[in-house]
């Protein structure tokens, strides 16, 4: 089970149960989450197709696909800040 | 050094006034109030929604006011940061910085803001006449990040 953020404009595209999501077991690394949420749902994988994004593990920016994901990972989706 | 995220109103000049009190060993209380406009590029804004990420906006602030602190002298610098729904005429931020002189509160201040207007982990959405829109950033702002000197990243 991880626990999934959406923010930005990606949170009002994502369904309410990939909040809390369990992959299947092929999902191992944080390249295939992004991948199988892509999959999830067209309108919240069309956005992360057309949107520089980050990806944020347990509150640290991500930069290696192929870090494997642990249980009770936390990991958000950051569209490009746009600032207060 | 304190970062506050407040999900309702507040009011900057006494937040400001508790700030300073009892720091006379401080010569300088610079501060800024930005507030929220009813207009956005030639549109009409009813209403603007900033979006946050609990835990990782407050500390990444903390992060850029330590830096700025230790930069430019200021032993103590307060930001107050409105998330969530806002309406036109609303603080939306406060930042304060006390040093031993003016220049350092001047430029600690300034620097935050710059900071806090574009790199934040801040998603802006206006609502107006025509609905609902999300706030990207500016090409500007993109390129300042790609490299400008002087950048905070």
């Amino acid at each position: 089970m991880v626990r999934l953020v959406f923010l930005g404009k990606f949170g009002p595209l994502a369904p309410a149960a990939l909040a809390c999501a369990e992959p299947p077991a092929a999902v191992a690394t944080v390249g295939d989450l992004r991948d199988w949420v892509a999959d999830q749902a067209p309108a919240l994988g069309a956005a992360l197709a057309a949107t520089p994004f980050k990806l944020i593990v347990n509150h640290a920016v991500v930069h290696d696909l192929t870090a494997v994901l642990r249980a009770s990972d936390e990991i958000a989706f950051m569209p490009p800040m746009s600032g207060g | 050094m304190e970062v506050r995220i407040a999900s309702t109103t507040f009011d900057p000049q006494a937040e400001t006034a508790a700030f300073a009190a009892g720091r006379s060993e401080m010569g300088a209380l610079a501060s800024f109030v930005g507030l929220c406009r009813d207009r956005h590029d030639g549109q009409v804004v009813e209403e603007l929604f900033l979006d946050h990420y609990p835990g990782f906006t407050q500390d990444e602030i903390g992060r850029i006011c330590n830096d700025i602190a230790g930069r430019f002298g200021c032993p103590d610098i307060l930001v107050i940061h409105r998330v969530g729904r806002i309406m036109p005429g609303e603080a939306i931020v406060l930042v304060a910085a006390l040093s031993q002189h003016r220049n350092g509160a001047f430029e600690a201040v300034r620097m935050l803001m710059d900071y806090l207007k574009t790199d934040a982990p801040l998603w802006k959405r206006e609502t107006g006449p025509d609905g609902v829109r999300w706030i990207e950033p500016r090409a500007e702002d993109l390129a300042r990040r790609a490299g400008a000197e002087g950048a905070i990243v």
